[in-house]
């Protein structure tokens, strides 16, 4: 049995006391079990346990490589996670004996400094036999007792060090108390023993082995337990944040962060620090890491809470650039290149490319990428078979993979990060994005956002980058930015945000969600079109609610508010405005995201269908059913080149 | 009084040295070198309290020996060949990488014996019963696990040989070394005497303590002190050497992992220590096991280090030319180099020109998740024939060339079953070594032609992931099962392929065009002088003018106007090329014409791979 004590609390008692304690632990704790056995003693006659005090919370707690010689006999206090944890040992306690002569049992033998002696002659007065005293094993007494190996957390090892470990001593009720991989913080007694060699041997080992004698352990991440969807735990970067070390600190510090009010431009700023402008397309992309809600309803309907991104764009646009920026700041982030990409499989395929020799790895991608950003480049070099795996993977999250007749669901919680270069070598501002990248609608519409990124051919960026490759390279990067996160406390930051902050829609939020969908919806009932374009649908409202989602985490808001949907609105609308324009007519048409057609395009191929109609019925009129079919087509040769499928359905009416 | 103690110190300090045996009883001078420190401070209530992580002046002694005084070629060099003809107790030499860090151990620094302190400092073993623990000092060292450099080629083990140990064996007969024992001892004598006059502490000393321990393992027959050899159950592949280092009085920070430096010490082996020891009653040593239990002392030596350096490309050179690295000197050595190059490429001059830059190149800095200074180089347009022919030789110069190289045949068996990643075995507590544990400055040949198409398994998946990771930000992944670490690098890679390696993504790739095949063979002289210039340029500071900013920019702006397809990566690595190719001509600082050289091989490049 045993009674904690909080060491805080022994040094409001006294400060004295406290130093005293943690200098000379041995002698002072013995007083304190004696005073505590007095008490309960006087509380409770009957109590026949020994009760220890456990002393925990010590004001300052070491490093474990910090470890001196001069802490030896002291109490510490340090952080650290279980590698190892040995068997349970019984260590004998109280030794029994047994004359076999006569067969008395002797008292109670107390084991002192790990020996026991052996009473040499039977106690009874009748036997008195000498040396046939045996041990009695099943009346002994026996106490538990372990060994585990404790190591430095990764965030205490210096640059090109590796961690130190330590040996932890436990006793009775603190063995088993910590399983391998378990971050604790051990209170104990730092204590080091001289190497006998064997008492034979002349000469002494001048060497020292220490160990900790563990007085109380305390899990620091008993909390992660209860976090479901978190990212995955035992990623380093996940870790960095985790709760060790100077968590509490650090944590603070992101709070801190968390509070200033331009912390969103700051973390934009932050992202990618040394590409420029292309600010909107970066908030996109915080809203990726960041991402919203999974949501699954107790129907079983699934609702992910994943953001995925296209970006498109000319080459030299540093779009592989940020997809290797983001590669290194998500977590399980992978990268990986559309032309090897197999979707599925835990194994990859290296594959040759017959003419140039070039070797292609084939790697599957998204399941190893579950619960991070799987970014993809040269999406659209994918082979189609992958490209549809892609579907199931973007919309269930979920990747089925046929083998032995058994089709398993793998799960690819994966937010996809893709970017592909249009099809001619740049992008044709007058075609629409469907006809730039040979993309299948269905698979385009999966993207929440997609931006386009175009080479405006501008002297000033082009400056700009140069004095920077040119500064990276004389070593003396320009100033850096003010107000500019480090990519270590970004990481920190989004994997503490995705971990903790799990916003709810306030009303007022929905309500401006309601408000906003409907009027994007009404956008598209232009008064001079008869059709109605679709400009929104029920995917973008599911964007909107994750982009919402997200960006109230970046501020570790619980609730998402008024201002987070309407940003998530601008950021819907400018990569809209980008992809989903339609060039005839210059407005947002969803159309052309879902089928690929926008509707002014349909229109017009319902104003010819009908004008050839209109002009068969007449020819037929005038030349009566046995006209041929060439003569009828005769005339539109025209119409036939610039709208082959629309064509096709004519000769039939 | 105070004069004469300032004479008095001079004095020791003059005694001090040459009288004793360093080499062959270092311990002796250490011993007395301690006990002369410990008298002089004798006037406090705990003498030695100030000695401890501080060094009283005998590695100064040591360290005057062996740099000032030419020491060092007396030194042997500790390694696998003559393990069992060192003799314990005496001074050595290890090269050697940094391969994993054992942490700190305790040890009885000093304590007091009778009246007299006596340190057991760079040794393991006490010659005393030690005594209560209230008068002894616990002091710490810290422990490396060394190995030799992988992929260290053959000559620059030549470069500092040390005496000939069979030699040495022969001539140092065990009176001999009595003697000069002896001889030290009196000196130590001598100078107590002198110096403390009637001072009693350290007169009283018996004679016998200096001599103990290493007569006594002198006396050992020679067989029976022979550590032996048994390298197969060795944990480092194709190594079946290595040396636990342990290193005083410094913060642990300065050695990093991976260090490739010089330690010279004290090599100490105790063969009756050695034997193993099965009857251990105590329960609790079988528990607490030490990770150095399993480094046995009779197969890795143990080395007390006095002193320690790290070692550059520079130390393995032959002979130091102190020439100064003028630009028409080195510009001399690269013509050379230059056409051997092409020679060995079947007179490729623009794949030559390449490789030269690749192989002086070397990581300046690291921008958040940029490296700035590498040049990974792909040769592609080769077969399995051509490698054969071309990339034979190539290895041959490289091997020749740099101090540490690999060649690493790349196949699909190889990535399924080659261990790359180093892992923290935490059963043991030791860092078990993969492929990619390298020095700072190793180079590696890939050869990729005989990679062909199959099915790579998790593992195999695993060390492209890593290999693409070093190509693409020169940092390897240390597995410590719990948690991965990142260790930053600096390796140069050189692939060999059939087209353009997409698993392993260089910063350059050029087709190669051989046109003749001819067998050359460089002279030893050449070859030393190519060494040098390599080691030398690649140390080279770069200084630059800031005009020449304004007009790289202007240059940078205008190519990119031609050219909407330059980005960031091909911008920087021109002037990393740029770079490399002026001080490969000895000038510190970047002009513009080396700047146009760099886009002409460019747009060389560019046209052939049209």
């Amino acid at each position: 049995e045993s009674l904690d004590v909080d060491a805080h609390d022994v040094f409001d008692h006294d400060p004295d006391l406290y130093g005293k304690m943690v200098r000379y632990p041995l002698e002072v704790l013995a007083i304190f079990d004696i005073v505590l056995m007095d008490l309960v003693a006087r509380m409770e006659p009957l109590f026949e346990k020994h009760i220890q005090t456990r002393i925990y919370n010590l004001k300052s707690s070491i490093c474990l490589r910090n470890l001196n010689p001069s802490d030896i006999e002291k109490m510490v206090s340090i952080k650290g996670m279980i590698i190892r944890c040995s068997s349970v040992i019984p260590e004998l306690k109280e030794a029994v004996f047994r004359c076999l002569v006569c067969g008395f049992y002797s008292e109670p033998v107390m084991v002192d400094r790990g020996r026991v002696t052996e009473p040499h002659i039977c106690q009874k007065e009748q036997c008195k036999a000498s040396n046939s005293m045996t041990l009695v094993h099943n009346r002994c007494r026996f106490a538990d007792k372990q060994i585990i190996k404790l190591q430095e957390t990764p965030d205490e090892i210096p640059e090109g060090g590796t961690p130190h470990t330590v040996s932890v001593l436990m006793h009775d009720k603190l063995v088993d108390a910590g399983k391998p991989g378990d971050r604790v913080e051990i209170t104990g007694i730092y204590r080091a023993m001289s190497i006998r060699i064997g008492p034979s041997q002349r000469t002494v080992k001048s060497i020292f082995k220490t160990y900790i004698d563990c007085l109380h352990i305390k899990k620091t991440d008993k909390s992660r337990l209860h976090i479901e969807d978190s990212m995955d735990t035992d990623n380093t970067n996940a870790s960095k944040s985790s709760e060790d070390g100077h968590v509490t600190d650090k944590i603070d510090k992101l709070k801190e962060l968390s509070k200033l009010p331009d912390i969103y431009d700051r973390l934009t700023r932050s992202l990618a620090p040394n590409i420029w402008e292309l600010d909107d397309v970066k908030r996109g992309l915080l809203c990726q890491l960041f991402g919203g809600n999974a949501l699954r309803l107790p129907s079983g309907a699934n609702f992910r809470g994943d953001i995925n991104i296209l970006l498109v764009g000319d080459p030299g646009t540093s779009k592989s650039q940020l997809l290797q920026y983001m590669h290194k700041l998500s977590p399980r982030g992978i990268y990986t290149s559309g032309r090897g990409s197999s979707a599925v499989g835990l194994t990859a395929y290296v594959a040759k490319d017959p003419e140039t020799g070039e070797t292609v790895l084939e790697s599957g991608a998204l399941v190893l990428s579950d619960k991070g950003v799987c970014c993809i480049d040269e999406f659209d070099k994918m082979s189609d078979n992958a490209r549809s795996m892609l579907h199931e993977v973007m919309e269930q999250q979920t990747v089925s993979i046929a083998k032995a007749g058994i089709i398993a669901s793998l799960n690819a919680r994966t937010s996809v990060l893709a970017c592909a270069n249009p099809s001619e070598s740049r992008y044709n501002p007058r075609l629409s994005v469907i006809d730039n990248i040979h993309l299948p609608p269905t698979l385009l519409s999966r993207f929440d956002l997609i931006y386009l990124i175009l080479d405006k051919a501008d002297e000033q960026t082009d400056r700009r980058l140069a004095k920077h490759i040119v500064s990276l390279h004389f070593e003396n990067p320009e100033v850096v930015e003010h107000q500019v996160l480090d990519l270590s406390t970004l990481v920190a930051y989004i994997s503490y945000s995705r971990k903790y902050i799990h916003p709810k829609l306030s009303d007022e939020a929905a309500e401006e969600l309601t408000r906003g969908y409907v009027a994007m919806r009404q956008r598209g009932n232009n008064p001079g079109s008869r059709k109605k374009v679709i400009t929104a649908t029920a995917r973008q409202i599911e964007s909107l609610i994750r982009l919402s989602e997200a960006l109230a985490r970046m501020r570790f808001s619980e609730v998402v508010g008024v201002r987070d949907v309407t940003e998530a609105f601008r950021l819907l609308e400018v990569a809209m405005q980008q992809s989903a324009t339609d060039h005839a007519t210059g407005t947002i048409d969803m159309d052309l995201i879902m089928t690929g057609v926008s509707s002014s395009e349909r229109q017009r191929r319902d104003n010819l269908v009908a004008a050839i109609r209109d002009l068969v019925m007449e020819k037929m009129q005038l030349a009566g059913p046995s006209m041929r079919m060439a003569e009828v087509k005769k005339p539109y040769l025209s119409v036939h080149v610039v709208c082959p499928d629309t064509i096709a359905i004519c000769p039939l009416s | 009084r105070r004069e004469s103690e300032i004479h008095r110190r001079r004095k020791a300090e003059r005694m001090v040295g040459p009288q004793y045996d360093l080499v062959g009883n270092p311990l002796g001078a250490v011993r007395a070198t301690f006990e002369r420190a410990a008298a002089a401070e004798s006037g406090g209530r705990d003498p030695v309290a100030a000695f401890r992580s501080k060094d009283w002046g005998a590695s100064e002694v040591f360290r005057s020996f062996l740099f000032e005084q030419g020491g060092l070629d007396k030194v042997p060099l500790l390694d696998a060949s003559n393990l069992g003809l060192i003799k314990p107790n005496t001074l050595v030499r290890f090269r050697g990488m940094v391969q994993d860090m054992l942490g700190n151990e305790f040890y009885a620094g000093a304590f007091k014996d009778g009246s007299t302190w006596r340190t057991n400092k760079f040794t393991d073993f006490s010659p005393f019963a030690m005594p209560h623990p209230c008068d002894s000092h616990l002091w710490e060292r810290h422990l490396f696990h060394c190995v030799p450099v992988p992929g260290q080629n053959s000559w620059t083990l030549e470069s500092s040989p040390g005496p000939d140990l069979r030699q040495m064996a022969n001539c140092l007969t065990p009176e001999q070394r009595e003697k000069r024992k002896r001889d030290g001892d009196d000196d130590a004598m001598d100078v107590s005497e002198n110096g403390n006059g009637g001072s009693s502490s350290c007169s009283k000393k018996p004679k016998e303590d200096d001599v103990q321990i290493p007569s006594s393992s002198a006396e050992m027959p020679a067989s029976e002190n022979v550590p032996q050899m048994n390298g197969n159950d060795h944990h480092i592949p194709g190594s079946s050497f290595s040396c636990l280092v342990k290193i005083y009085d410094m913060p642990e920070s300065q050695v990093k992992l991976n260090d490739v430096a010089e330690f010279i010490g004290v090599y100490t082996f105790d063969p009756e220590l050695a034997a193993p020891n099965d009857n251990s009653d105590d329960i609790m040593f079988d528990l607490i096991e030490d990770v150095t239990a399993q480094l046995p002392p009779s197969k890795v030596p143990r080395l007390h280090c006095l002193v320690w350096r790290k070692l550059s490309s520079v130390d393995f050179l032959a002979k130091h030319p102190a020439v100064e690295p003028l630009p028409s000197l080195l510009k001399g050595i690269r013509q050379s180099l230059l056409s051997h190059l092409t020679l060995v490429l079947g007179k490729d001059d623009l794949a030559a020109n390449c490789l030269l830059l690749h192989l002086l190149s070397r990581l300046r800095t690291r921008v958040d998740v940029v490296t700035v200074g590498r040049l990974s180089l792909n040769f592609t347009g080769f077969n399995r024939e051509s490698v054969s022919i071309f990339g034979k030789q190539l290895n041959t110069l490289i091997q020749g060339l740099m101090p540490y190289s690999q060649a690493i045949p790349l196949s699909i068996e190889y990535l399924n079953t080659a261990t790359l990643q180093p892992r923290k075995d935490n059963k043991s507590g030791r860092l078990v070594t993969g492929v990619l544990q390298l020095p700072q400055g190793a180079h590696l040949t890939f050869d990729e032609t005989l990679l062909q198409s199959g099915s790579l398994a998790s593992k195999g998946v695993e060390n492209t992931v890593l290999l693409k990771n070093l190509m693409e930000s020169q940092m390897v992944e240390y597995d410590f099962e719990y948690y991965k670490l990142e260790m930053a690098t600096d390796v140069q890679l050189l692939t060999l392929s059939e087209g353009k390696s997409n698993i392993l993504p260089s910063d350059l790739v050029v087709p190669f065009r051989a046109s003749t095949v001819s067998a050359v063979n460089a002279t030893s002289e050449e070859l030393e002088s190519w060494r040098w210039y390599l080691a030398t340029v690649r140390s080279l500071p770069q200084s630059s003018e800031p005009e020449i900013y304004q007009t790289i920019q202007d240059e940078m702006v205008s190519a990119m106007r031609n050219d909407r397809s330059l980005g960031c990566t091909e911008l920087s690595r021109w002037l990393t090329m740029a770079q490399i190719t002026a001080s490969s001509f000895g000038e510190k600082s970047l002009s513009l014409e080396h700047w146009q050289m760099a886009k002409e091989l460019e747009r060389l490049r560019k046209e052939r791979m049209q």
